[in-house]
């Protein structure tokens, strides 16, 4: 029973591992921006700039991309929008 | 099956079959708690396992703070609900699947009656959110069409969820558990996923009433009332058969049970009511954050196609993934979308419950017919899922807590298929024949 319960604790080990590469290589193909274009202004680098990635991150409805983007629920059909094929779990 | 009990004779331990139809071997002097779900055996020697439990809270803890940093802090509060969730439905065995087949083979409804009341407490919040009581919100129901879609996708996914051994939430809260068998179910879910995104437009290209929604029709409050009195019959209908069998009814809590609250609250098992109460709030919670009610399965179908583009695949043909809110999620990291989000969360709080309870990766042993029926009824849950618009959390509950008639659709028929899913589980020899377990 011993040497099942362990087996099994690798396979759900070997699972969660194999999940957390996946998906930080996911990530790391998606999460960098574009980068900026180089500054030659004379004028010291404004610092806003700097913050405007991580501007979106206290408001509970929005994401990198788009402030208030989820519009539709993952499993609706937002007949809003006029088109049955626009709901994300609809299609 | 006779294997496993001579193997328990041998080594000196007990065999129960769990809820998902594998066998576990339970050291002799474990304890039997029953929630109205299902039995489990916990022994006292092997509680708290802290080499399993301090990893997965380290992983919550890490996790959210990476979200809060790479994306948003909306997305680290999504996993800490889901977080929530899975330690919910694990400490209650909150699983559909297992309570529709108890009460199809067993009448006994506790586990019904408790997802009746989750329903019926998130109506009762939901209805004015989203029929507008409160102004100044934005946020989205599940609304899907009534048609015949709906109707197949949701009988499937009945019929996988009694092969598959569990359903949405369930097949999410058992791989935390560590039950490996339910890894094959996963796999399959997702493939199945994949292939009901596929092939969805041309369900959808078949006669349906479009999308019913009471709120739009009769306003909230009636249709509030509408839905808490149908709620209500149903509840006396499933308790009626139990009390017509039994002269009684199982209690939603255990008061058996002696131990101090906190105690039971950290370490588990939970009354099937605690986990009924738990989810409504955290279904709360997802709603007001993430914008749209508490759903599970898009991600399958994500992770899926992502696997899928990984390793070369072409989805130019794929219609389902080329616009719309599908695109947009796979176009991004996967860490950006709210669903994938909570069902890793709901992983690692099941993974960090089972660690508290020390139930984690119990010694199941698994068989062909095991790998057989996980992988059948794997595939028809996702396939299903996908037809359906949801599983039982983002078609069903979701559904019905929207007040979109297809909530109501997806019940009858996914109970429908339930009861073809029981009678075929005993066919392929997984469940004993009713007449023996009454």
């Amino acid at each position: 029973m011993k040497n099942t319960r362990r087996r099994n604790r690798w396979i759900m080990g070997t699972f969660v591992g194999t999940a957390a590469i996946a998906v930080a290589i996911d990530h790391t193909r998606h999460r960098l921006p574009e980068p900026l274009p180089p500054q030659h202004s004379e004028s010291a680098p404004n610092p806003s700039a700097v913050v405007i990635v991580d501007g979106d991150t206290d408001t509970p409805c929005s994401l990198e991309t788009s402030p208030c983007s989820l519009e539709e629920s993952p499993c609706s059909l937002d007949e809003t929008t006029g088109a049955v094929d626009e709901s994300p779990c609809s299609l | 099956m006779a294997g496993i009990f001579d193997l328990a004779q041998k080594s000196g331990a007990r065999s129960c079959i769990s809820i998902w139809g594998f066998a576990h071997l339970t050291p002799v002097g474990a304890k039997d708690f029953c929630n109205g779900v299902a039995c489990m055996s916990i022994s006292p020697a092997t509680r708290y396992e802290p080499d399993v439990a301090i990893p997965a809270l380290v992983g919550v803890s890490a996790l959210a703070l990476l979200l809060g940093h790479e994306v948003s802090g909306r997305q680290a509060v999504l996993l800490l609900i889901g977080a929530g969730l899975g330690v919910s439905l694990f400490q209650a065995a909150f699983g559909f699947s297992g309570g529709w087949r108890r009460f199809l083979r067993e009448r006994r409804s506790a586990a019904i009656r408790a997802q009746i009341l989750l329903a019926a407490l998130v109506s009762l919040v939901f209805f004015p959110l989203l029929g507008g009581a409160v102004s100044g919100v934005s946020l989205h129901g599940a609304y899907a069409p009534v048609g015949i879609s709906v109707l197949a996708g949701a009988f499937l996914f009945g019929i996988g969820m009694q092969l598959g051994g569990g359903c949405g939430s369930g097949t999410l809260f058992t791989v935390g558990g560590g039950h490996v068998g339910m890894l094959i179910t996963l796999m399959f879910f997702v493939i199945g996923a994949v292939v009901g995104s596929i092939h969805l437009p041309w369900w959808t290209d078949l006669p349906s009433f479009g999308r019913i929604s009471l709120l739009d029709s009769l306003g909230w409050p009636v249709a509030l009332g509408l839905q808490l009195l149908a709620l209500a019959a149903l509840y006396r209908l499933v308790s009626g058969v139990e009390q017509r069998r039994f002269g009684g009814c199982e209690s939603l809590v255990d008061a058996r049970e002696k131990r101090p609250l906190l105690q039971r609250l950290v370490f588990g098992p939970w009354p099937v009511l605690w986990g009924a109460l738990g989810l409504a709030l955290l279904s709360l919670a997802t709603l007001l954050v993430a914008g749209h009610p508490w759903s599970i399965t898009f991600a399958f179908g994500l992770w899926g196609t992502k696997i899928w583009m990984a390793l070369g695949g072409d989805i130019s043909s794929w219609s389902y993934w080329s616009h719309g809110y599908a695109a947009t999620a796979l176009g991004r990291s996967v860490l950006a979308d709210a669903t994938s989000v909570m069902d890793i969360g709901i992983v690692l709080g099941a993974i960090l419950a089972a660690g508290l309870a020390g139930r984690f990766a119990p010694a199941e042993v698994i068989r062909i017919r095991h790998i057989l029926t996980a992988i059948a009824g794997g595939f028809l849950l996702g396939y299903g899922a996908r037809l359906a618009f949801g599983c039982n959390i983002g078609g069903l509950l979701a559904g019905m807590v929207s007040g979109s008639l297809h909530g109501w659709l997806w019940l009858a028929a996914g109970f429908s298929g339930s009861i073809i899913g029981v009678h075929l589980r005993q066919r392929f020899g997984i469940d004993k024949p009713m007449d023996q377990t009454a």
